[in-house]
Parts: C-alpha cells; sequence; structure tokens
C-alpha cells in the first residue's frame, strides 16, 4: 500500500519558489493499476518521482507498506527501491556500455539474487527479446529498448511498478504493444502499476485514473467508480478536453 | 562484491578506448620512475662491486709525500698481522711525455709506477691479449693507454720520454684495474715503481701521490676495520690517509642513494602530472556517466557500491597502467645501454630492479587512487531523479565535509609519497609545496593571459571569435591543458636555454683574456727559463705564480682528527691538500668580505687571508689561528682577512694566501696561464718544445679540457632534455586525453554550425584558432618560466653571466603552438569529419 499524507513539492525558481505539488492526499492498495493523467507542468512526474523516493516532498509523508520513506537516506532508498520497486521511462535509461541481458540482469546482481542469469534470460522471453539478448542498447530500436526497461523493471519482482510515459517516446504500434506488456505483467504478478500518460485511451483501461493540474489532484475515479467527486465533473471534462487535443495533435506529428 | 567486479569488467569493456589515457598517464610516470631507479641503482651497484677495484685494495694508505723509511715500518709492522694477504706500493702523477724521437707531440699522460705484486685486485689485460705481467716493466719498459699511441703517433716497440728517462712501449692497455671510470686528464702509463726514482718526477714538491696497497683474506668486517684503525693510529701524525674500500662503498652508496631520491622526484613530476591527467579524465568519465550512475541508483544500487565500482575500475587501470610503464621501462632502459653506455660505469647492468619494479607498481596504484578519489566522490551527488527531469543538480552550498575530508587526505597521502620518493619528509613536503606553488602561478598566469583574450572578443573574424568563446564553454580543458603544456614547454625550454648559456660561457671566444693553457710544476730553477722560452714563441711574458703546498692541522690550537664525529662532515675542506701562495695585494678578481687586507710592509708574524669558502670551516674567521704543514713543517698563521674570489675571471684562484715574507723560502712550484697559438699545430710544438727543455713540467691545454666539459655536460644536457621530453610528452598526452574528453561536444557543435550553413573550412578554422590560442598561451607561460628559471640556476647557481636567446624562446613558443594544432586538428578531425544528422539524432 502507497500512502500520501499533505504532500507537497516546491522548488527555487530564480528568486522565487515554484509549487509543483500542493498538499496532495493519496491511498493506493497493493496491485492497483492506476493512470495519472495531466497536462504537462501538472506534476504527474513529480508525484512518481516522490513515490520512487527519487526525490523527496518539501512537506508531507509518503509512506510505503506502511513505511515512512520521507525520513531514509539515499541509501535505504536505494535499497528499497532495489526490492520494492520497478521503474520505466519515457527514454528508456538504459545503460549503453551493458547489453540488454546484463541491464535486465544488473538489479538483481546488485541485490545479490542467485541464478540471476536465468531469470534474466526469463525476463527477456517474456518481453520477447531473447533473440536480441546480446545486443547494446544502441543496437536496439526505441521499442525493443523500452521492452529491456520493462524487463528490467521487473527483474527484482518488485510490488510496485511505476512508469513515466512509457510509450511516449514510441510509434502507436510499439506504444499499444508496451502498454500490453506492463499490463498482462502487472496481472500475472499482481504488482501495483503507476502510469503516467498523456495517452487519454491507455488511462481509461487503467483500474482507476488520477488527474492533476497545477498541482492538484482535479479528478480520480476509475471505470469501476461511476460517480465522481462532487463540484468534479466540469474540470475533469475540460481536463479530458485538453487530453483528447493533445493525443490528437500527437497523431498528426507522428503521421 | 560480484556485483563491483562484473560492474568494472563491464565499464572497462566499453569504456576502454576513452579510459586509455588515463592507462597511459599512469604508464609514463610509472615508467620514468622505474627507469631512472633502475638506471640509478644499477650503476650503483656496478660501482660498489668495483669499490675494490677502484681502490686497487682493501686497504689503501695514501701520502702527497714520499713516504719514508719510519713510516713504512710502521706499516709494515701492522701489516703483518694474519689478516693481510698482499702488499704492494704505487706512485701516481700527472705529467708530460713525448717520443723518445724527433717526432712531434707531448702529451700530459696519468703516470702510474707500480711495484712488484700489482694488481692485488682486477683484471690488467693488454689488446694484444696478454695479461699485464710485472716483468713487462723491467728495464725500463711502459704500458701505455691506446689514446697515447694515436695522439703521439707511436707504435708497441717505440721509446717514450718520460721525465729525462727514455721507456720503450711494452704493451697497449684493454682493461686496468679502476680503469674506465671517471675523469682523466690524459692517457694512462704503467711503468716500474723502481724507475720512478730516475725520471726525477717524484720529488719533493712534486704532486706525486704515494700509495701503500694493502689485501686481506676475507673475514669480518670487523677485523678490517681493526686493522685500519690499527694504522691509522700508527701513522697519526703523518698526514696520511687510509682508507679501505667498505668506506669507498658506503661513500658511493651514500651519493647514489641522494641523486636516486632527487631524480626520482623528476619522475614523480611526470607521474603527479599523469595524475592530473587522471583527475581530469575521472572527472569527465563520471560526467558522461552520469545517467548510468543514476540508473544504477533507481534499481538498488547504493552510493557506495557505485563508488566502488568506480575505484575498482581506477585501480585496475591503474594497476595495468604501470604494468605497461614497467614494460616501458625496460625499454628505457635497452636504450640507455645502447646509447649512453659509455658515460656509465663498466659492466652496469641495464635490466630492472625488482624493488623499483614493486615500487612503480604501488605509485601507479596510489598515484591513480589518489587523484581519482576527488573526482569520484562526486558520484554520491548523482540523484536518480534526473533521469524524469534532465536538469542538473541543484548547486550545493553547503560545505561537503566529505569532500574537505577527503581532499586532506588526498593531500597527506601525496606529502607521504613525495617524502617516500624523496627519502625525506622535509624534502618531500617542500617539493609538493613547490609543485604547488608552481601549478597555482601557472594556473594564475593562464586566467591572466585568459581575461586578456577574453577582452579581444570584439574581432571581426567570426572563427576566431567563436574560438575565443569555446574557451569558455562549460566543461572546458583549457586550464587542464595550458597547465599541462605550459609545464612541459617550461621544462624543455629552461633546460635548453641554460645549456646554451653555458656552452657560451665555455666558448673561448666568449673567454675573454683567459689563458687557454696553464703550466704546472715549474721548479725555482726554471722560472727564468721558462719565462723566455714562452716569450720567445708567443711573444708574450707569462705571469708565473708561486704555489707552496700545505694542509690544515690544527684551527684554533685544536688538532684536526679526521675520525672525530664534528669533524666527519668537513673530512674534505680538513683532509685535503691547499696549493697555497703569497703576494702582497689583492688580485683583481678578488675582494675583501671581513677583515683588512695587509699593507705590502713585510713583516714577520705569519698572515693568511682565506676565501669565502673557507670562513666557518671548525670556526674558521678572522681572528682565528691557522696551523699548517708545509713539507713536515708546521707554521701557525692568524687570518687577517677573509677574500670573496670571482672565480669566472681567475687566472688561478688561492683559497689560502699568506702574507710575503714567510714562505720565500719553502719548496715552491710556479704555475702560469699563457695565450697559446691558436692553431693545433703550433700549440702542440709548443708544448713539445717546453716538454723537452723541462721535460718535470706538465701543460695542461684548456682547448682540451673544455672539449672533454662540452662531451660531458652534452651528455647532461640530452640526459636532462630526455626528461624534460618525457614530461613534454605527459603534456601532450594530457592535451590528447583533454581533447577527446570534449569530442562530443565539438561534434555536436560542429554538426550545429555546420547545419546552420558553416562550411568545413570555418569549422577547422575554429580549431586551429583555438588550439592555436591554447597553444600560445602555454607556451608564452612556459618559456616565461623557463627564463626565470635558467637565469637564476645560471646567476646563483653556476654564476655565469646569462644572456637572453631569443631564439630559443621564439621556437619554444612556435613548437608548442604547432604542437598543440597538429594534435588539436588531428584528434578533433573524427568529431569535425561527421555528417550533421548524424551527430544531432544521436541521444
Amino acid at each position: 500500500m502507497i500512502e500520501l499524507f499533505n504532500v507537497s513539492k516546491q522548488v527555487p525558481s530564480g528568486s522565487e519558489t515554484l509549487t509543483i505539488l500542493h498538499s496532495l492526499n493519496l491511498t493506493i492498495p497493493d496491485g492497483q493499476f492506476i493512470s495519472i493523467v495531466g497536462p504537462s507542468g501538472s506534476g504527474k512526474s513529480t508525484l512518481l518521482g516522490l513515490v520512487a523516493g527519487l526525490d523527496a516532498p518539501t512537506e508531507g509523508d509518503i509512506r510505503i507498506d506502511g513505511e515512512s520513506i520521507v525520513s531514509m537516506n539515499e541509501d535505504a532508498l536505494a535499497l528499497l527501491r532495489g526490492k520494492k520497486i520497478g521503474f520505466v521511462f519515457q527514454s528508456f535509461h538504459l545503460i549503453p556500455a551493458l547489453t540488454a541481458f546484463e541491464n535486465v540482469l544488473v538489479p538483481m546482481e546488485i541485490a545479490g539474487v542467485s541464478k540471476a542469469p536465468a531469470r534474466a534470460r526469463q525476463l527477456l522471453e517474456d518481453v520477447d527479446l531473447t533473440a536480441r539478448a546480446g545486443h547494446y542498447p544502441s543496437q536496439l530500436s526505441g521499442g525493443e529498448q523500452q521492452r529491456v526497461a520493462i524487463a528490467r523493471a521487473f527483474a527484482n519482482d518488485p510490488s510496485i511498478l511505476l512508469a513515466d510515459e512509457p510509450t511516449g517516446n514510441l510509434d502507436s504500434h510499439n506504444g499499444r504493444h508496451i502498454f500490453d506488456l506492463m499490463v498482462e505483467i502487472h496481472q500475472r504478478r499482481s504488482a501495483t502499476l503507476i502510469l503516467v500518460t498523456h495517452d487519454h485511451n491507455l488511462a481509461e483501461r487503467a483500474d482507476r485514473s488520477i488527474a492533476l493540474s497545477d498541482g492538484r489532484v482535479v479528478a480520480d475515479l476509475g471505470p469501476r467508480v461511476l460517480s465522481p467527486p462532487i463540484g468534479a465533473e466540469r474540470e475533469i471534462d475540460r481536463q479530458e478536453d485538453r487530453l483528447t487535443e493533445g493525443t490528437h495533435a500527437t497523431e498528426v506529428v507522428q503521421s | 562484491m560480484n556485483f563491483v567486479m562484473r560492474m568494472a569488467l563491464r565499464e572497462i569493456r566499453s569504456s576502454w578506448r576513452r579510459l586509455l589515457f588515463f592507462f597511459i598517464c599512469i604508464g609514463v610516470g610509472v615508467g620514468s620512475i622505474v627507469a631512472l631507479r633502475s638506471t640509478l641503482q644499477n650503476a650503483n651497484s656496478a660501482l660498489v662491486s668495483q669499490a675494490r677495484l677502484l681502490l686497487g685494495a682493501d686497504v689503501q694508505i695514501d701520502s702527497t709525500r714520499a713516504m719514508d723509511q719510519s713510516t713504512l715500518a710502521a706499516i709494515d709492522r701492522v701489516a703483518r698481522s694474519a689478516l693481510v694477504t698482499g702488499r704492494t706500493e704505487t706512485v701516481e702523477l700527472p705529467t708530460m711525455t713525448r717520443p723518445n724521437d724527433s717526432r712531434e707531440g707531448a702529451l700530459l699522460v696519468e703516470l702510474k709506477a707500480v711495484g712488484p705484486g700489482f694488481p692485488l685486485y682486477g683484471d690488467f689485460n693488454l689488446t694484444d691479449g696478454r695479461r699485464f705481467d710485472a716483468q713487462m716493466l723491467e728495464s725500463r719498459g711502459a704500458v701505455v693507454g691506446q689514446t697515447l699511441l694515436e695522439r703521439l703517433n707511436v707504435a708497441p716497440g717505440d721509446e717514450i720520454r718520460i721525465g729525462e728517462v727514455p721507456f720503450q712501449i711494452r704493451g697497449v692497455i684493454s682493461a686496468d684495474p679502476g680503469g674506465g671510470t671517471g675523469f682523466r686528464l690524459g692517457p694512462r702509463v704503467f711503468i716500474a715503481k723502481s724507475a720512478i726514482e730516475e725520471t726525477g718526477l717524484a720529488g719533493l714538491g712534486s704532486r706525486a701521490r704515494h700509495r701503500v696497497l694493502l689485501s686481506t683474506s676475507e673475514s669480518s668486517p670487523d677485523s678490517l676495520a681493526s686493522l685500519v684503525s690499527e694504522l691509522r693510529s700508527a701513522l697519526k701524525d703523518n698526514l696520511i690517509t687510509v682508507r679501505t674500500y667498505k668506506e669507498s662503498e658506503q661513500n658511493i652508496n651514500e651519493q647514489y642513494t641522494r641523486s636516486e631520491n632527487y631524480l626520482s622526484l623528476v619522475g614523480l613530476v611526470i607521474l603527479v602530472l599523469g595524475g592530473i591527467g587522471i583527475a581530469n579524465v575521472t572527472r569527465v568519465f563520471i560526467e558522461q556517466k552520469k545517467k548510468a550512475i543514476a540508473v544504477l541508483k533507481c534499481v538498488g544500487a547504493t552510493s557506495r557500491r557505485i563508488t566502488i565500482v568506480y575505484v575498482a575500475q581506477v585501480l585496475a587501470l591503474g594497476a595495468s597502467g604501470s604494468v605497461f610503464g614497467i614494460v616501458l621501462a625496460k625499454l628505457a632502459l635497452l636504450g640507455v645501454g645502447t646509447y649512453f653506455a659509455d658515460s656509465l660505469p663498466a659492466n652496469m647492468s641495464y635490466s630492472l630492479r625488482t624493488g623499483t619494479v614493486i615500487q612503480g607498481l604501488l605509485l601507479g596504484l596510489l598515484i591513480s587512487f589518489l587523484f581519482s578519489a576527488l573526482p569520484l566522490l562526486r558520484i554520491r551527488h548523482i540523484r536518480p531523479n534526473m533521469l524524469l527531469r534532465n536538469e542538473d543538480d541543484p548547486l550545493k552550498r553547503k560545505i561537503d565535509l566529505m569532500r574537505w575530508v577527503t581532499a586532506l587526505l588526498v593531500i597527506a597521502g601525496l606529502v607521504a609519497v613525495f617524502s617516500w620518493q624523496a627519502g625525506s619528509l622535509k624534502v618531500g613536503a617542500f617539493f609538493l609545496g613547490g609543485l604547488a606553488a608552481a601549478g597555482g602561478l601557472l594556473q594564475l598566469a593562464s586566467l591572466g593571459l585568459m581575461w586578456i583574450v577574453k577582452r579581444t572578443r570584439q574581432i571581426q573574424s567570426f572563427p576566431v571569435r567563436h574560438a575565443i568563446n569555446s574557451l569558455h564553454r562549460p566543461g572546458n580543458q583549457t586550464r587542464v591543458i595550458i597547465m599541462a603544456v605550459g609545464l612541459g614547454a617550461f621544462l624543455v625550454i629552461a633546460v635548453q636555454s641554460l645549456q646554451r648559456n653555458l656552452l657560451l660561457e665555455l666558448d673561448p671566444a666568449n673567454r675573454g683574456n683567459l689563458p687557454n693553457m696553464y703550466l704546472i710544476d715549474i721548479q725555482k730553477d726554471q722560472k727564468a727559463g721558462i719565462e723566455k722560452l714562452i716569450q720567445d714563441t708567443t711573444g708574450e711574458r707569462p705571469e708565473l705564480i708561486p704555489t707552496v703546498r700545505a694542509r690544515i692541522t690544527a684551527i684554533n690550537g685544536r688538532e684536526i682528527d679526521l675520525g672525530s664525529g664534528e669533524m666527519r662532515g668537513d673530512r674534505g675542506r680538513l683532509g685535503r691538500e691547499y696549493v697555497v701562495t703569497y703576494r702582497p695585494t689583492l688580485d683583481a678578481n678578488e675582494t675583501i668580505v671581513a677583515g683588512k687586507m695587509w699593507d705590502p710592509t713585510p713583516v714577520n708574524e705569519p698572515e693568511v687571508s682565506i676565501s669565502e669558502e673557507m670562513q666557518g670551516l671548525q670556526g674558521l674567521d678572522v681572528g682565528s689561528a691557522m696551523t699548517l704543514d708545509i713539507v713536515g713543517r708546521k707554521l701557525t698563521a692568524r687570518v687577517t682577512s677573509v677574500r670573496r674570489i670571482d672565480w669566472r675571471k681567475s687566472r688561478t684562484g688561492f683559497l689560502i694566501l699568506f702574507r710575503p715574507n714567510v714562505l720565500e723560502n719553502a719548496p715552491t712550484m710556479y704555475v702560469g696561464g699563457l695565450n697559446g697559438p691558436a692553431d693545433d699545430l703550433s700549440r702542440s710544438r709548443l708544448q713539445r718544445a717546453v716538454v723537452e727543455k723541462y721535460p718535470n713540467v706538465s701543460i695542461i691545454d684548456v682547448a682540451e679540457v673544455i672539449q672533454l666539459v662540452t662531451r660531458i655536460l652534452g651528455n647532461v644536457t640530452l640526459a636532462v632534455t630526455f626528461v624534460g621530453g618525457f614530461v613534454f610528452f605527459s603534456g601532450t598526452l594530457i592535451l590528447i586525453g583533454s581533447i577527446a574528453m570534449t569530442q562530443y561536444q565539438r561534434a555536436y557543435e560542429a554538426a550545429l554550425l555546420k547545419t546552420l550553413g558553416a562550411t568545413r573550412k570555418i569549422v577547422l578554422t575554429i580549431v586551429v584558432a583555438e588550439y592555436g590560442l591554447l597553444g600560445l598561451i602555454a607556451g608564452l607561460i612556459g618559456s616565461a618560466a623557463a627564463l626565470g628559471l635558467s637565469y637564476s640556476m645560471a646567476r646563483f647557481l653556476f654564476e655565469i653571466p646569462w644572456s637572453l636567446e631569443p631564439s630559443i624562446i621564439v621556437a619554444g613558443i612556435a613548437g608548442t603552438v604547432a604542437l598543440v594544432v597538429v594534435v588539436g586538428v588531428l584528434s578533433s578531425l573524427q568529431s569535425l569529419s561527421r555528417k550533421p544528422l548524424g551527430v544531432l539524432r544521436a541521444p
């Protein structure tokens, strides 16, 4: 379970302070698939980074399985991530010096997992990349790189998978494939999946969808939660219009 | 640990090209230290192993006077000990020789008259394959050096004249005991000791050294020491020196350890330059690896483990670089053996010494670690969050305690390394401090010049303007390049400039009116004849100066005891024989620095003036009483003044000068300098004419000595230039490495410029202008520093006039600019020739 209590994040911007997240409260039960949507600069990636312990909130508390991560030091956070959290980035972030196989192997080696090579092979097979195991990131296509990144994210069998616009750098076909893969693995391993996306269609397939705007939650709804919070309908409509426009714009560029 | 090792190996696998430079830096540094130390240790052990051969005995009893019967009896009493297995006597003196017929030529030789039983140690072989046999010297036979045959145009069987006596050449030396080392005025000539009396050369007042040589049975050093102390106490009052080969070994060892430690510091400078290169490579490397490090943190690796991964890489590179350095050192030693064997001791080995190899490995590892420690600390500050937003970590204003502690530890480590290498904490700390100060000055100078260059940005030419901007681009390598190249240029230019000044000083054309020939050992009754002969030949009357030989026996009433602890440090100055003279006034090159010069009236109380070099010797100063032994007679004189002698302008210089009216009746020899004829044949004829009439008189031809010194100086310069060249080479390596580090940025910039319409010519002009500026700044700084160093060394160390040599400076700066431009353009070519699209699309 992931819990956020009054989490806010401020960063200095020139001589002023810019508030990216405003006093956020959120509870995410185990095994849930959540999508986070919102325009650029609304704080989606920051929220994801805070949950992963990649950054610390200015105020508030974040708990993972009841344990506060706010007061943990860098190394404790690294260990926590190694054990519980997998991360998929928009721009893949594979280590260029390592082959696909080694990229998947690294988190297990860090955690000291036994039989890591066998598991790395299995993970690559899961993402259908057995044939490309010995290739370096520069020799792989964008879609292939992202599949390696997914295999890496699942290497230590994390209970939480965080994905920051994982399909943002891919064409729609590859994007769909990556998404399906993540959902499939999420279901198979019953891991919590938090997906930040611009893609309205992808967001809709989540158990629950959270809309952010200017660092505030403006909607928190899911297919099974039919009634939106009171007073939020208009904001959600506006949001979703914007999102649809964004999707169109992306498609125009890609075509 | 598994993860660390595997990650380190994988990283090296992919980045070894970028780290190659790291490897070479360490290799060159370690190589120079191992090569320098091994060469010196080999030379040392070659000399130590020859100490007995050089001395020709286990114990040598040495006197400047013929030993009388009582002295010889005293020696024999002690030498009757069971320890002594052999005994022989020798007399050595420099003298002139000439063919015993009408052939041209006369030559200064080192005459060695040997008794039966010689040599006690060592091989004495002749060129025809025979071994030396004392019988060869019987009935006026001589065994001579090869050079003598060439110079006097004589052959075995011919006769040469030594003193008044003809000797027949019975053999030519191929190897003689103790030969082949040291500075020689002329070839050696061996005759029988019994024949020396007949030549009339070894008489009172001559410069002959009389020696008794003893060999002993191999036993404990203690018994040798007790034999020596018995001899010393038996011969105490006779101004006779007793030496053992053990003591020579010890002296050689001490001298060599000192020079080895100092030379290793030069090697260490090269290694430190390599270290600066390493720090630079590591910094840029970590910068390039930022994302990979952030990813590792993101997937669970702690800063500590990642740091260990990179430390492991550094150590692996340090170790392999050191091994490479050892290979380089081996090659260097082979080169030394091939090209410098003439100037080094015979029988010297050219293999690597195990001790120095281990030292080299350790140093390579230590320097790699120390210089990469601070850049590696940056790993801690790389935040995984940068993967989400492409921004640099916020500026940390907080004082980073860890960084300061590490910096202090690194400095302490460097002081330890330097002190270890210098063999002294003080020297090590000072050397490191000096190096840091020099580096700081270079930095300041480069900042100043950069500031000036920045002011010229309004220049019309776009490429030049852009090049100036490039010097200030983020992540630029400007200061590192200027420092590395500037330091290399500094050493090379300084050595060249100093050598030019030294050679200029030795050039006969610049020696003004100084004599180019010296006549020595002229006896009183020969004075008038010599003066006339010289005047008839050269048209110039030589000034002949009376000299008397003396030894110090007491200062302020305290007897000189060379064995005592407090006098041991002054052994050289106290134990030597002084050539003294007397005259009423100062010479033109002398000034009084303490006391008062006597007036020309004669007095009866002996008075002396000492040179400032002797001031302070066991308390010697104005007012002191100094007791001298002059051919057996003791004479106590009061010191009334201290003189400063300008040795450069001196025809002769005397450390001890007597007031007239005291020494006139002592056994006197005259010396004199003259300007001989310019051409070789006339010089040779003049020498021949003098020796023909006055066989005991020796002639030193300064022209020949200068040739010899010039050759030695040439070798020294070559060696120093070689080391300086090594530094320059390291500088070039750092240059290449620094350029390689900015490769990507450069390629990106070039691609952008091309996209914006710049032709390849413009892009190339920018690169040439950028490196031309860098080279110019480095060359200017290096040559300015070099001028400073060569000036101060010339004026204060060698005490010779210094002149600016514009050609060296111009060549130095031009060479530096050319080198930096060529290296810069060559290393940038690849990144400049890539197609823009490929570069811009690369992640």
